[in-house]
């Protein structure tokens, strides 16, 4: 008995050692993309502040590139409206009354967002998260998507009460429901964690037809993202192995290593389409 | 004693927030990114419970973790480091090292701390990998991810040592 107590006390640090290491693994597995605790993310008061602190400073770095790109996004906004006033000048000159059509903005359009600061980015490990400054307090929930000037970046995870954490789309666990522009064909995009300029676009039927250079957006299915928002450009493309699918290599639109500016986006009308597909898939 | 607590607490919050801050956003060639705050866990002094270094090196990867949203892999991959760390300065550096010193350049000499730094670095960085690409398995990009990182890290730590402060100062 001695023996034993004697040895137990001498490999203590054995013990020890296995305890935390069983902590450890614990963590890991425990936190799946949809149950990450705040308290061990970047999202809660501490380490959210002090990300708060070091985003600030290295907000200053990408102005330069960030300001041309939005010359670059004003640029093409104003040919839209262009094109659009020519448009309803056209409708004008076709009909002989022209009352103006004033739409319920809230039905038409039922997205709105929120800008927030990007803090804690992380594009080199495999499962890739951001951190941004706004949180529960500001009106973000967990599901909400996020998207940069450029693209689509994201969907919030977790949430506290002044931080949100995403799961950026540089992330196995985040798929995205997206279309080839122009087409009503779609299939889901996910980065295969090589090389953060790309991503795959899989199961895309066959028979859709695309070139390179075609533009990716969202398809609008999941209400977290409205249809239309671009993802990136096709750059080539493979067969699957059962044949039937395409593969696309997508240049994705964003660029995550010089991110700052993200928009939130909500969807009011969110739960009430989930919650009808849950009922559908109850009655199933 | 006192002052070893001090110095740890030091080193701690130090290596902590260069790593948090600086460290964590140098992503070399898109494959590197060093993890330079192994240097804690090298510096903890010779002659410290086996419990303790592990338990230290455990506390400071999860922080690590905390700060960089990965929930258990560093500290995984730290206590392992922790466990190795005491069995390898008995067996680079020989048993007939006085308690209580820390290892440097001038107690361990140059190839013997150089050894010592690059297989702990080995150790942590082999483990945090393989727990990271559990899901995916890219062998080739692992082990380019692996080496490189290695590399830079045991690099840093070197001029880290170099131009530590204190040891200037205990020189002077």
């Amino acid at each position: 008995m001695r023996k034993l107590l004697d040895f137990l006390v001498r490999k203590r640090h054995w013990f020890l050692f296995l305890l935390l290491e069983i902590i450890a693994v614990v963590l890991i597995y425990r936190n799946s993309a949809y149950q990450r605790s705040i308290i061990f993310s970047s999202g809660n008061v501490v380490t959210g502040h002090i990300a708060a602190v070091a985003g600030g400073v290295t907000s200053y770095l990408n102005l330069k590139q960030i300001n041309r790109e939005l010359l670059d996004r004003n640029g093409q906004l104003e040919m839209e409206v262009l094109r659009l006033r020519q448009e309803i000048a056209w409708m004008q000159a076709d009909t002989a009354v022209f009352s103006g059509y004033v739409p319920d903005s809230t039905e038409l359009f039922h997205y709105n967002f929120v800008m927030a600061q990007v803090v804690n980015n992380s594009i080199t490990r495999i499962a890739n998260y951001i951190t941004i400054d706004k949180g529960r307090k500001d009106g973000i929930l967990p599901d909400m998507g996020v998207v940069s000037q450029n693209g689509v970046v994201g969907v919030v995870s977790t949430v506290s009460d002044h931080f949100a954490v995403i799961i950026s789309l540089l992330n196995p666990k985040f798929r995205l429901s997206c279309k080839v522009v122009g087409s009503a064909y779609f299939g889901s995009m996910v980065w295969d964690a090589g090389n953060i300029g790309y991503a795959n676009l899989e199961e895309l039927p066959r028979h859709v037809n695309f070139e390179k250079g075609d533009t990716i957006v969202t398809s609008g299915y999941s209400a977290i993202f409205p249809s239309g928002i671009v993802v990136g450009t096709v750059e080539s493309h493979e067969k699957q192995h059962d044949d039937n699918f395409y593969s696309v290599r997508v240049k994705l639109a964003t660029d995550f290593s010089s991110l700052t500016d993200v928009r939130v986006i909500s969807n009011y009308k969110q739960d009430e389409q989930r919650n009808v597909e849950n009922e559908a898939k109850r009655n199933d | 004693m006192i002052n070893t607590i001090i110095r740890s607490t030091v080193y701690f919050v130090v290596c902590v927030l260069l790593q948090v801050l600086i460290f964590n956003n140098i992503h070399f060639f898109r494959i590197a990114t060093p993890f330079v705050f192994l240097y804690f866990i090298v510096k903890l002094p010779v002659g410290m419970s086996k419990s303790l270094v592990i338990f230290l090196s455990f506390l400071i990867g999860l922080v690590i973790d905390i700060f960089s949203n990965t929930p258990g892999m560093q500290a995984a991959a730290c206590t392992v480091a922790g466990l190795a760390r005491n069995p390898l300065i008995a067996f680079l550096a020989g048993k007939d090292l006085p308690e209580g010193v820390f290892p440097s350049f001038k107690t361990f000499t140059y190839g013997v701390y150089f050894r010592y730094v690059s297989s702990l670095v080995l150790i942590h960085h082999v483990v945090l990998f393989f727990i990271e690409s559990m899901t995916l398995f890219d062998p080739l990009f692992l082990l380019m991810r692996m080496g490189a990182s290695a590399g830079l890290t045991v690099l840093l730590i070197l001029i880290a040592e170099t131009f530590n402060l204190e040891l200037q100062k205990s020189e002077e």
